[in-house]
């Protein structure tokens, strides 16, 4: 077997599992499947390209960081992309799944996700055309670095990206007073409001974190792959499959489970071919229901 | 004459409109006393105390802490108004760390003064110090309503409320919950309990208030009310007899 | 007369979405579960049905000619098989997890028509599906009513069976399941075994739908199952109110109404190149008309969605 596939199984797997964090901490803070969290990445992704256009406009043509493909307009256009995706969940509950939730029902709310992930989807195909945009257009030449492994330069940053992504929500969660908040109006809304903390805020910031890595983990498809509308859509089920498999709830969960389902995926690439790939995460899915629904990390249904 | 702490009249609560579980109850709490509110079982005491820590919607009459009016202000608020209420069950997060239990609570309060707090809770419960990094769902029964009790005065209420403290322990936790209590009010602490087992509550209670059919039916002096032989056949469910008084302290 | 033979037509599409929507309805109005991913059984039956009355075909397996009749009933028990299988894994589960698995199920089936060419023809689809009066196809308005007056008999079996389930025993206790859940949990394992039921039936009934859709019009390919069949279809079923049999066909015909029409209009008016970008608005607008019904008007036009009551919040934690 090839052993390149553990670069693309990485890839991948960073990618599925910053956007599981996103749907894990929805999923286990406000208690619904979003099924829209793929489309928040597409829209990251757009308004990031967009951001980037921006500057280039603004400041004229900036040369990117040698080996990489891209320069600061890239970074800084995502960490604006970041805000605006929070921004853009932040909406989207404000008009649409906080007037649900009050009602009751999550399912329904699960179902407006389902509508919302819909409409969302067919905007961008309105404003931008099924046709495929990208960050550059520049081919970076992959270095071996032994095993018959070959990377990217770009490759590399992201990845590094990703692990300290992953790190710092990581210490949010465990280390700071907002993290304590979220984790404490996961285990029981209820005593939650008694100790005194405030819900609606823990609400808003779980959207803000969950967009902002929605939009990063968009960005990684679009500078590794290419920007299409359905981008996100198309992650949805290994997504899910991810934050499943890690047990819902554990972000660690969320980063490993993305892990086993991208390197899964690129070893069945080798094996199956390409065409099977969105199979993978299916599989791996009604084998953690069957046999460990409460996944990895979990800690079962309360 | 004591500060009076809490003051509630006539209040009318219930969790639908229009069918009021608590029905004009009145209860008085001074500064520094233990005060238990008995009641058979539906009497609406948990309803009653529920809707004192604004978790019950209230319907009428008024809830006054301190002298300012607190009617139902919601759950969250309460506690920066200083009422500390701690729930019948899952009154603790069972995930998190006893530490994280009391840091998170202590959100409320300014952030240098956290971690001194932490240390008085210590002190005050030295059984916690040594599982501070325990997850609070795996702690004994008793343990847990340590915590839950230290997570509620993180906060240095003005006054501490639970629900039914001992409900669920065996009877060796029920005397050591009821001994912290005791150790709560040394320190300062003003504390109302509702309590199924009103032997125990009476006996570190100072007054006490029954609560029939969502009012309060007879308020007294805890050693007098656990002998007073009319509350305690109907609604205590022991025989009062002038010989056990003196046991029951 | 030309008229009229495309009145037929619509009709007998719009029937065929009804026959969708009541297995949703089934599903959903009468049992609450999710199905994300209905395209996916509605495709199961149809190239079920396909690939066993289409005639022999080199290219592919199957084609074994068998009369049609034969190929529904077959469409309807693999695609209510699979919905089994979902169920007996999911339905012991949060309904989140239905919802997913059955989103997943739709991407594996579209994986299956698109990559597994030597059984499903891949991207080209099945062609040469028999037509139930293919002799009749010289005189499309009597070939169009033929259709219709099949189409409408099928849905019309199945609306008055769905009645008479929901009113059954039967569906009291699926209902009795959907508005109390402590009830529900006390039956355990049993309650799990009904709501199995109710799922494998209106996955059935989507089979069917598929099957009857296919041999209607004669061609199948994977981009007819789509995620956006699923939406139309849920948007069908909130819109006419779900819980309500009548609401699910009334729904159905209207939404598609609205669909054909907006269509219409998109190609009369907006010019060829623009074409694609105008279809796009044309689902934002479905999307934000099924997020606004579920806003206001929850119940749909003919719904009488029992409200399961929203639990009272305890104290503390959950009861």
């Amino acid at each position: 077997m090839n052993m390149q596939f553990l670069v693309d199984g990485l890839l991948t797997g960073s990618m599925i599992g910053l956007g599981a964090i996103g749907v894990t901490l929805t999923y286990s803070i406000l208690r619904f499947s979003n099924f829209s969290h793929g489309d928040l990445m597409a829209w990251g992704t757009y308004a990031t390209l967009m951001f980037v256009g921006a500057i280039t406009a603004l400041f004229g043509k900036v040369a990117p960081i040698a080996p990489l493909s891209f320069g600061w307009p890239l970074l800084l256009a995502l960490a604006l992309g970041m805000l605006f995706t929070g921004g853009l969940a932040l909406l989207l509950d404000k008009i649409l799944f906080q007037r649900l939730r009050a009602k009751g029902q999550m399912i329904i709310v699960v179902m407006a996700s389902f509508g919302a992930s819909m409409a969302l989807r067919s905007l961008l195909e309105f404003l931008f055309t099924s046709s495929p945009a990208y960050f550059s257009r520049a081919i970076q030449i992959a270095k071996p670095i032994g095993f018959g492994i070959r990377i990217t330069p770009d490759q590399i940053a992201l990845l590094l990206l990703t692990a300290a992504l992953v790190t710092a929500v990581h210490l949010l969660m465990t280390r700071s007073q907002i993290g304590r908040e979220m984790r404490a109006v996961s285990q029981n809304i209820g005593l939650a409001r008694v100790v005194g903390i405030d819900v609606a805020r823990v609400v808003r910031f779980t959207w803000l974190i969950g967009g902002a890595l929605a939009c990063v983990a968009g960005v990684m498809i679009g500078v590794l792959v290419q920007i299409r509308p359905l981008m996100g859509f198309d992650m949805l089920l290994p997504v899910f499959a991810a934050a499943i498999l890690g047990g819902i709830g554990s972000i660690p969960g969320a980063v490993l489970g993305g892990l086993i389902i991208g390197l899964s995926e690129a070893a069945a690439v080798q094996i199956f071919g390409a065409e099977w790939r969105a199979a993978i995460a299916f599989v791996i899915l009604m084998a953690v229901l069957f046999v460990r629904p409460i996944g990895l990390f979990g800690v079962g249904e309360r | 004459m004591a500060r009076t702490v809490l003051e509630v009249r006539s209040l009318e609560a219930g969790y639908e409109p229009g069918v009021p579980i608590v029905r004009g109850a009145s209860i008085r709490v001074e500064e520094g006393e233990i005060v238990v509110v008995l009641g058979p079982n539906g009497a609406g005491k948990s309803s009653f105390i529920k809707a004192i820590a604004g978790l019950v919607p209230v319907s009428g009459g008024s809830v006054t802490l301190d002298g300012q009016d607190i009617t139902g202000a919601p759950a969250h608020r309460m506690v920066r108004l200083g009422l500390a209420f701690v729930p019948q069950t899952e009154n603790v997060f069972p995930l998190m760390s006893v530490e994280d239990n009391l840091k998170v609570a202590g959100g409320v309060l300014p952030k240098r003064e956290v971690a001194p707090r932490i240390e008085e809770m210590y002190r005050l419960f030295p059984d916690l110090r040594e599982r501070r990094t325990t997850p609070a769902g795996n702690l004994s029964g008793g343990q847990r309503q340590m915590v839950a009790v230290a997570r509620a005065l993180m906060v240095r209420p003005k006054l501490l409320v639970l629900d039914e403290p001992s409900a669920g322990l065996s009877p060796k936790f029920v005397s050591m919950v009821f001994q912290m209590l005791t150790d709560v009010r040394k320190a300062g602490v003003t504390i109302l309990l509702v309590e199924q087992n009103a032997k125990a509550a009476l006996a570190i209670g100072d007054r006490a208030y029954v609560l029939v059919e969502g009012r309060d039916a007879h308020e007294g002096v805890a050693s007098e009310l656990w002998n007073d032989p009319v509350v305690a056949e109907l609604y205590l469910g022991h025989r009062a007899s002038p010989a056990q008084g003196g046991e029951s302290r | 007369m030309e008229f009229l033979a495309y009145g037929a037509f619509f009709l007998t599409t719009a029937l065929i979405f009804s026959l969708i929507t009541l297995g949703l309805n089934l599903q959903w109005g009468l049992t609450g579960l999710f199905n994300v991913g209905l395209a996916g059984f509605v495709a199961i039956g149809a190239y079920t049905s396909a690939i066993l009355t289409t005639p022999d075909d080199a290219a592919r397996i199957g084609g074994f000619d068998l009369p049609i009749l034969l190929g529904w009933l077959a469409a309807m028990i693999v695609a209510g098989a699979v919905a089994a299988v979902i169920g007996a894994a999911t339905l012991r589960l949060r309904s989140d997890y239905l919802a997913i698995t059955t989103f997943g199920v739709a991407v594996v089936v579209q994986l299956v028509a698109l990559n597994a060419q030597g059984l499903t023809g891949g991207p080209f689809g099945v062609g040469f599906i028999p037509r139930p009066f293919g002799s009749l196809a010289e005189n499309p308005i009597v070939f169009n009513f033929a259709n219709l007056a099949i189409v409408a008999v099928v849905t019309l079996v199945f609306f008055l069976a769905l009645e008479h389930l929901a009113r059954s025993p039967w569906g009291r206790v699926l209902k009795a399941l959907r508005e109390d859940e402590k009830a529900a949990a006390s039956l355990g394992k049993s309650a799990r075994a009904y709501r199995i039921q109710a799922f494998a039936l209106g996955g059935a009934i989507m089979g069917l739908a598929g099957a009857v859709q296919a041999h209607f019009i004669g061609f199948i390919a994977p981009e007819n199952y789509l995620p956006t069949l699923t939406f139309q279809v849920w948007t069908m079923l909130i819109v006419g109110g779900s819980g309500s049999n009548r609401g699910a066909v009334l729904g159905s015909v209207l939404v598609w109404a609205i669909w054909v029409g907006s269509g219409a209009a998109v190609s009369a008016l907006v010019p060829t190149d623009q074409q694609a970008r105008a279809a796009a608005l044309q689902i934002v607008s479905i999307g934000v008309m099924l997020c606004v019904i579920l806003l206001v008007r929850p119940m749909g036009i003919l719904g009488g969605t029992p409200k399961r009551k929203a639990p009272a919040e305890p104290a503390a934690g959950r009861p």
